[in-house]
């Protein structure tokens, strides 16, 4: 069967995009088969399918398979997980797109436990930017460079992951 | 006792559902069937929002785990859940009241 590899990358804050991508590519023939990090996928081609994809964040592996058996007893398809990104599809009836999450509120709750994983990472990038900035040595200041430019991204994801929170929350 | 409840209140219609689907023990599957049901369907239960659902609710004491088969969990409403459940309905009804003239609208 022939298969394809790419490369695509998604903002967590932009999941939904990445959901509506899966989609048409299902539409067009190339059917999801594995994601690896960092955006690795390999699709399948087949007969054009109307997909609904939907990726949940979800990192409790302990208490994975009854989560997973909540999904599958729906009639969701488990496909795979990338780094705490849950990939999930079902077949769309008369073109509907049905979700996983069915208000707002437990929406949001999804964002915030990723906002919450991304918490435990601010002393890494602290101590990161502390080491660095504390030598004056040539291959240092690269480093010292590279953990500003990644302690601004992610500065930069909490905050549209906030304001994604918020907007959820006021139900905009 | 009733003050004990305010941080809980108000219910959103799903957790309302879901709350009283679990007057009976049942499992994730069988609480979005049976809310769908009671609801008229208008109420659907998506499986994201329901395992949250029953992990804070759990968390909260609201209900409890009285069941494992295989991986599905199974849950009954608590004594706490009932006394909230019950308050939110309370709440309902005077709702309905002052709102049964809009019927008339």
């Amino acid at each position: 069967m022939k298969t394809m590899k790419k490369f695509h990358w998604f903002w967590a804050w932009d999941d939904e995009k990445e959901e509506a991508w899966l989609r048409q590519m299902a539409q067009e023939g190339w059917h999801f088969k594995s994601v690896s990090l960092p955006g690795n996928y390999i699709f399948e081609k087949g007969e054009s399918v109307d997909y609904v994809y939907r990726l949940d964040y979800f990192v409790d592996h302990k208490d994975m398979p009854a989560y997973l058996q909540i999904f599958e007893d729906t009639g969701w398809d488990y496909l795979g997980e990338m780094g705490g990104w849950q990939y999930f599809r079902i077949k769309s009836r008369d073109g509907n797109a049905p979700e996983i999450y069915s208000d707002k509120a437990s929406k949001a709750k999804k964002y915030e436990r990723l906002i919450l994983y991304l918490v435990i990472f601010l002393p890494i990038f602290l101590s990161m930017m502390n080491i660095t900035s504390r030598s004056d040595a040539g291959y240092l200041r690269f480093f010292s460079f590279l953990a500003e430019a990644l302690m601004l991204l992610y500065i930069y994801a909490m905050v549209r992951l906030i304001i994604r929170v918020t907007k959820l929350k006021k139900g905009v | 006792m009733r003050l004990d409840y305010k941080k809980h209140l108000p219910l959103t219609e799903s957790t309302a559902y879901i709350l009283l689907a679990l007057s009976e023990p049942l499992h994730g599957y069988g609480v979005m069937q049976k809310v769908e049901t009671m609801s008229k369907e208008t109420v659907k239960i998506g499986p994201g929002t329901l395992y949250g659902a029953f992990s804070n609710l759990e968390k909260e004491g609201l209900i409890a785990k009285v069941g494992e088969e295989k991986r599905r969990k199974s849950y009954l409403l608590t004594e706490k859940g009932r006394g909230l459940l019950k308050e939110h309905i309370r709440r309902i009804e005077i709702l309905l009241e002052n709102g049964l003239p809009t019927k008339d609208w």
